[in-house]
């Protein structure tokens, strides 16, 4: 441990001794600190808030991923262009010391530029917080700065998918299609079902029904909060439309019924409810009858949410940064992995080209969801198909699956939402980012740097 | 007339047959990404290092030497032939605990000071914090930059990155120590000093491995060399091997009367044609008279902010059984660097010039010139023998055996 730990303490000497840690950590405070003057909000304690953390959290999560692969690249790449790492590989140290050591280095270098940012954001929160008015600060600790669990309705995914079989048949029952159209046609019958249960048409209603789980046990008189989003087809004159909602069910619970909301489709909005309006096994009615002249669309993965007072804030930023961190151990691992083959700038430019295609892994997933890369034909309001598609798909589901991995958790959003981050989330978070992908990319990059000549470069001093 | 031996500071290595560096078979070639052939730099070779001998790979530049050198430390791979370090593979971790490294240049870390370096150094061969910092303090002081141990390495000279790389690769006191080109960018003290020590580590039973194009270096303390040219072993022998001419003698004495001379040498044409025979005044290098200029200058305090002249071999390294009998000579030795002796009785080999009477007159007045100093063997004799009764008198043996 000793030689590692020194190969570490090398890192920080060479971060402070090139002023690296002064610039990063100054470029992060000033970003902290300069950023809630300049970004626009709507007005209200809590979008300031909420934007706030948005974009300070974003800030500093690009700046640190950015100077983590840019730095892991380097400090190892350099390390064997100079030729400083013939010297260190004929001491009595392992390859793989030499590797280990280095990420320790960089990932405690995170750490406290990490902790130091995040006490910046931590501290200029609460102290805006405080000048707030009372009523302002309720409303932050209660939606914003805390950690709130969330339920929602149950998936309906296994009814969509026999739902959509079950037409298909009987379509296919009424006529014969050839391959390529009986792909399109499971696909349109499948959003047309989707949308069944999506929709809520003018006069009708839309029930959901949200299990609170064990929450149930300590969640009496507590209120409890509405998150809600829907979209529309059409515009309203005053651009917003009429929602009427009933929470709890007659003679079985306690029933909520608000006046009349006015609410702007294709945005969030939350709302409290009072408390005891779930019935003994934990679930949670509400109803939404729609009055309108259009139809409503309350989208299956993020229309409807309840969300409930689970914590403290300070934990849940803790956690929050915590994965934040997982994601700069990853991206410090594919930086050294890169290093551990290439030179300095080819080592950067795939680290950052490998950091640009996950960032867009969108194109992948649509991709994916169409079952090809052909483009969409507007005309006929159908997508062709690709030979390529045959390879292509099986490599875009593969790549994603890996991506997701680490793209499924979302802290700077949960933060702003208020959302709890759990321990499990973050164990999670741990052993998906940092053991399985991490895990992967140091096992190459040690591989390859156990396996290098390490003198075939020149020294460039 | 005395005829004396040539007086050196070079000891005579005692080397055993223990092999602590086997290469049999050794070819590197280097190739392009394709996996061409691109050099090929070392080409079957094969020799064997023994414990506690100096050994020498001298070359031109690209002959192969510091390839070799590379391959011996695990830096490269070989593409055929087989290394062995103390029986192990050149990549076994284990046993670099055992090596120290002297790169060709000072690929150090610029940022660190050099107290910094040795003690990363020093992390690395886990050695304890009192014993690293006891040995960067005496390595520091041994290799003259106790002075400037705050000012980071990349501020340093050549000469001074080169003393601080010397100084890293004995951090560990190793067994064997690899040094590449090790007097490169060093100054004639600093030369002389690398050199010093390469004895005196050879003394206490260590092994050194010397690579460099510099035949100075080589002659001055290797025991045995190997001779490359484009990566292949062209000679290979002792020092004595393969530079003695058995066919000739050298006669070094005082000056002599007239008289006398025209004895000797009318006795010498007897047996050898008078166009065979040389008579000159010997001159002390280049070396020896540099050391003396400095050595007076260093006398009348001369100040300087740069590296300073180390006098003492680390004491760490002179520690341990096999070390005390190497003590005396290895004081004697630093002794050498701190205060150089008289100029060496070596002459500079010259084209053959016959012998005429003007400057038989001239080599046989009492003193013939005052740039050329009369040496002192048979004093410097006194001083080995000197040196050699306390060695005795700390083996309990008797001086002889």
């Amino acid at each position: 441990m000793q030689r590692t730990l020194a190969i570490a303490w090398l890192t920080w000497k060479a971060a402070f001794r090139f002023r690296l840690f002064l610039v990063i950590s100054s470029l992060l405070l000033v970003s902290v600190v300069a950023l809630p003057l300049v970004i626009k909000d709507d007005g209200t304690a809590r979008g300031f808030t909420q934007i706030l953390l948005t974009y300070t959290l974003g800030t500093i999560t690009v700046l640190l991923g950015l100077s983590t692969l840019w730095l892991a690249c380097g400090t190892l790449a350099r390390d064997i262009e100079d030729c400083q790492i013939q010297v260190v590989a004929t001491k009595p140290i392992a390859r793989w010391q030499i590797w280990v050591g280095k990420w320790i280095g960089l990932m405690s270098l995170n750490a406290a530029l990490l902790a130091i940012s995040g006490a910046g954001v931590y501290g200029l929160l609460t102290w805006r917080a405080a000048r707030l008015p009372a009523n302002q600060q309720a409303v932050l600790r209660n939606e914003v700065l805390v950690a709130r669990g969330s339920a929602h309705e149950r998936s309906y995914d296994n009814d969509i998918r026999q739902e959509t079989e079950k037409l298909l048949r009987e379509r296919l029952e009424k006529g014969p299609a050839d391959r390529v159209d009986l792909a399109e046609v499971r696909r349109q019958i499948r959003e047309q079902v989707r949308a069944e249960i999506e929709n809520v048409r003018p006069g009708a209603y839309r029930p959901w029904e949200i299990n609170l789980g064990l929450a149930r046990h300590y969640l009496k008189d507590q209120p409890l909060y509405v998150r809600v989003k829907f979209n529309s087809a059409e515009r309203s004159p005053s651009g917003t439309f009429e929602a009427l909602w009933q929470f709890g069910v007659p003679e079985k619970t306690e029933v909520y019924r608000p006046g009349p909301m006015s609410l702007a489709p294709d945005t969030f909005h939350e709302f409290v409810i009072p408390p005891n309006l779930f019935d003994e096994n934990g679930v949670l009615t509400i109803v939404f009858v729609n009055p309108n002249n259009s139809t409503l669309l309350f989208p299956l993965a993020d229309g409807m949410e309840v969300l409930y007072r689970e914590g403290g804030f300070t934990l849940n930023f803790i956690r929050g940064l915590g994965i934040i961190f997982c994601w700069m151990a990853l991206l410090c691992s594919i930086g050294l992995a890169a290093a551990s083959l290439l030179s300095f700038p080819v080592a950067a430019f795939f680290a950052l080209g490998l950091l640009t295609m996950t960032l867009a892994s969108g194109t992948m997933a649509s991709a994916v969801e169409q079952g090809t890369i052909a483009e969409f034909n507007s005309e006929t309001s159908t997508r062709g198909s690709s030979p390529a598609d045959i390879l292509v798909i099986p490599a875009f589901k593969g790549a994603l699956a890996i991506i997701n991995l680490a793209k499924s958790f979302s802290p700077v959003d949960s933060l702003s939402t208020g959302r709890s981050i759990t321990w499990a989330q973050l164990g999670a978070a741990f052993f998906q980012i940092v053991g399985v992908l991490g895990g992967g990319f140091s096992l190459a990059g040690i591989w390859i740097l156990h396996r290098r000549e390490l003198a075939v470069a020149q020294g460039t001093q | 007339m005395t005829i004396t031996e040539q007086m050196s500071t070079k000891p005579q290595l005692a080397g055993n047959h223990e092999a602590v560096v086997k290469v049999r078979g050794l070819t590197k070639i280097f190739k392009d990404f394709w996996g061409r052939p691109k050099a090929r730099a070392v080409d079957n070779v094969d020799f064997e290092v023994r414990r506690g001998e100096v050994f020498g790979l001298l070359g031109p530049n690209g002959s192969g030497k510091s390839t070799t050198v590379k391959l011996l430390l695990g830096l490269l791979h070989p593409t055929k032939g087989h290394i062995e370090v103390f029986g192990k593979s050149p990549r076994h971790v284990a046993t670099k605990s055992k090596i120290g490294y002297l790169p060709e240049e000072s690929y150090l870390y610029r940022y660190l000071n050099s107290r910094e370096t040795l003690e990363f150094f020093g992390n690395l061969f886990h050695l304890p914090k009192a014993e690293r910092g006891n040995r960067a303090e005496q390595l520091l002081e041994m290799v003259g930059l106790s002075q400037v141990h705050l000012r980071s390495v990349g501020e340093f000279s050549k000469g001074m990155q080169r003393r601080i790389g010397l100084a890293q690769a004995l951090i560990n006191d190793p067994e064997l120590i690899i040094l590449d080109e090790p007097t490169s960018g060093l100054d004639p003290i600093g030369c002389r000093e690398v050199k010093d020590l390469i004895i005196a580590l050879a003394r206490r039973g260590k092994t050194v491995i010397l690579s460099s194009h510099l035949l100075s270096d080589v002659e001055d303390v290797c025991d045995r060399v190997v001779i490359y040219y484009g990566g292949r072993i062209q000679a290979m022998g002792t020092l004595a091997e393969l530079l003695a001419k058995p066919d000739a003698i050298r006669i070094t004495s005082p000056a002599l009367p007239r008289a006398t001379m025209e004895r000797v040498l009318a006795l010498i044409r007897q047996d050898v044609s008078e166009d065979k025979v040389r008579v000159d005044t010997p001159t002390q290098n280049l070396e020896s008279y540099f050391l003396e200029v400095v050595q007076r200058a260093r006398r009348a305090a001369a100040e300087t902010s740069g590296a300073t002249s180390g006098a003492q071999v680390a004491p760490y390294l002179r520690a341990g059984e096999s070390s005390r009998s190497g003590d005396k000579i290895l004081e004697r030795l630093t002794q050498a660097a701190a205060e150089p002796e008289p100029p060496a009785t070596v002459s500079q080999p010259g084209p053959a010039a016959g012998v005429d009477d003007k400057k038989l007159a001239a080599l046989a007045s009492p003193n013939p010139s005052p740039s050329a100093p009369v040496p002192e063997p048979v004093q410097k004799r006194v001083d080995l023998d000197q040196a050699n009764e306390k060695l005795s008198s700390l083996l309990n043996k008797p001086p002889g055996q």
